[in-house]
């Protein structure tokens, strides 16, 4: 078997049973999840039935890219505290692969899992609502990634923070909040807005769930700028993350916390 | 390059012995479903067949330094790094853990490099020591080199009766008085000589000063005393050591 392959493997794995070993945590994960949504729904139609009545669908798609946008972004940092505070961080780095391809080996990883459950909140959404979206595999998957990834770019700049000056975490619910800010940015409107991470994304994802556009039928500029954004989103991440390693082996604090 | 960190957990608590050693020997590139019989062999040599398929988190310290070194042998580098590997390890463990350390450094060819204050642990397991101090290198050499070096530095006097008030202020001036105690028809000292003319000196003064030399006995010195010898005094280059 390809050596990256059996490093894919072996985190997959280790992801899986850590995930199993640590159920509570995992499940009340989700089910936070859910009930968030639920709570914005129902209350939603409470308080203005007509208005979430209207926006069932976008409020689907939304939540389901937010959800996972959150996971994209958060995940890594959590995960190099996790090690850290269990004394492993430094092992990971000792990887013949190289720290980087370990660290971007396990953000893969934590994106299939990301969206493996997004797929079964969306369902869930879907029956809770009652509003079945289009949901064509491919195309939700090729520009579900390209709007993730920008955010996974974001992620390894606070990955390679995380290392340098630790608990940072701090600041990721302002972040969080600035992600709903960009979903719904109204990019149809000022194309500058985008260059900004997820605002397109979010709104080639609404066509393709609510409408029903495949990803051919997009248009190419769209998809063009989505794969030039998640190159450069993620090469920005990926360096500061090398730098933020070499800084903390520097300083000889890769495994502090 | 693989090694087992002081202070750190090293392994992941919430999985198995026999899951730590196949994560690790992925993380290295190696499959571990094509190492099952080596990951079995690393698993019995270490004693651990019985808690195989418990998390690391249930098993005592010295178990889990045990998983630890398990670890980075299924990696299979060929360089081991130990930092303090048997800190806060019993009496049993530690032995266990020399005796394998040896085993794989004569059997499986390992390059295995241990930093550690036990200077027993170092004396038992170790070809070489480094001896660093402030962050420089103050002696590189075997183990039995060193110890040859400061063979014969020390010894211990036994005096027969109350030796004159003096003799201590003299040997103190003169050499290096390491202790001194007296009792009440006796007195002992411990005293460092450089060379057989110090040592004759030495004797030289206890007669001039009528003093009755009971038993003069040269200190078989172990690593922890070169330790302290070579990190208080002056740098020590490794030619100066290998003399």
């Amino acid at each position: 078997m390809n050596r990256h392959l059996i490093l894919f493997r072996v985190i997959a794995s280790k992801s899986v049973t850590l995930s199993r070993r640590y159920l509570v945590n995992t499940v009340v994960g989700f089910v936070t999840l859910y009930v968030f949504f639920a709570l914005i729904f129902f209350g939603g139609q409470f308080v203005a039935e007509e208005l979430i009545s209207r926006s069932v669908g976008p409020l689907v798609v939304g939540y389901f890219l937010f959800t996972m946008a959150v996971s994209a972004y958060a995940d890594l940092t959590h995960d190099l505290t996790d090690e850290a505070q269990w004394g492993t961080l430094e092992q990971l780095s000792m990887s013949p692969f190289g720290f980087t391809e370990v660290v971007a080996m396990k953000t893969v990883v934590n994106l299939l899992g990301t969206f493996a459950t997004g797929m079964v909140l969306l369902v869930l959404m879907m029956a809770t609502t009652g509003t079945w979206l289009t949901i064509a595999p491919l195309s939700v998957v090729v520009v579900g990634v390209l709007t993730l990834l920008p955010v996974v770019g974001l992620g390894f700049v606070f990955g390679g923070a995380a290392l340098v000056y630790k608990q940072i975490e701090k600041v990721f619910p302002l972040i969080q909040l600035s992600f709903a800010g960009l979903i719904a940015l109204p990019v149809q409107d000022y194309a500058l807005l985008k260059l900004l991470p997820m605002s397109l994304g979010s709104h080639v994802l609404q066509r393709v769930m609510t409408d029903g556009l495949r990803v051919w039928e997009l248009p190419v500029f769209d998809l063009g700028l989505l794969v030039g954004q998640s190159v450069v989103y993620l090469a920005i991440g990926l360096l500061v993350f090398r730098v933020g390693t070499a800084e903390a082996r520097k300083r000889g604090v890769l495994g502090h916390y | 390059m693989s090694a087992v960190l002081e202070g750190a957990r090293n392994v992941y608590w919430r999985l198995s012995v026999r899951e730590n050693l196949a994560f690790f020997a992925g993380l290295h590139g190696i499959d571990p479903r094509t190492r099952g019989d080596r990951h079995e062999a690393i698993i019995d040599t270490l004693g651990l067949t019985a808690k195989a398929d418990e998390p690391a988190k249930n098993l005592s310290r010295g178990m889990k330094q045990k998983v630890a070194l398990g670890t980075t042998l299924a990696r299979e580098t060929p360089v081991l790094f130990l930092d303090e590997p048997m800190l806060g390890l019993d009496v049993e463990t530690t032995r266990d853990l020399q005796t394998e350390l040896q085993r794989l450094a004569q059997e499986e060819d390992k390059t295995i490099v241990i930093t550690s204050h036990d200077m027993d642990v170092i004396e038992a397991v170790c070809d070489r020591v480094i001896v660093l101090s402030d962050g420089d290198i103050v002696a590189d050499d075997s183990v039995d080199n060193l110890l040859d070096v400061f063979q014969s530095q020390s010894y211990r006097v036994q005096l027969a009766g109350n030796p004159p008030a003096h003799l201590r202020e003299q040997l103190d001036t003169r050499f290096k008085l390491l202790n001194w105690r007296t009792d009440t028809d006796s007195a002992e000292f411990k005293i460092a000589l450089a060379g057989s003319e110090e040592f004759y000196e030495c004797v030289e003064i206890l007669q001039t000063a009528e003093a009755t030399i009971r038993s003069v006995t040269e200190i078989e010195p172990d690593l922890e005393d070169v330790f302290v010898e070579l990190t208080t005094a002056e740098s020590v280059s490794p030619e100066e050591t290998e003399t």
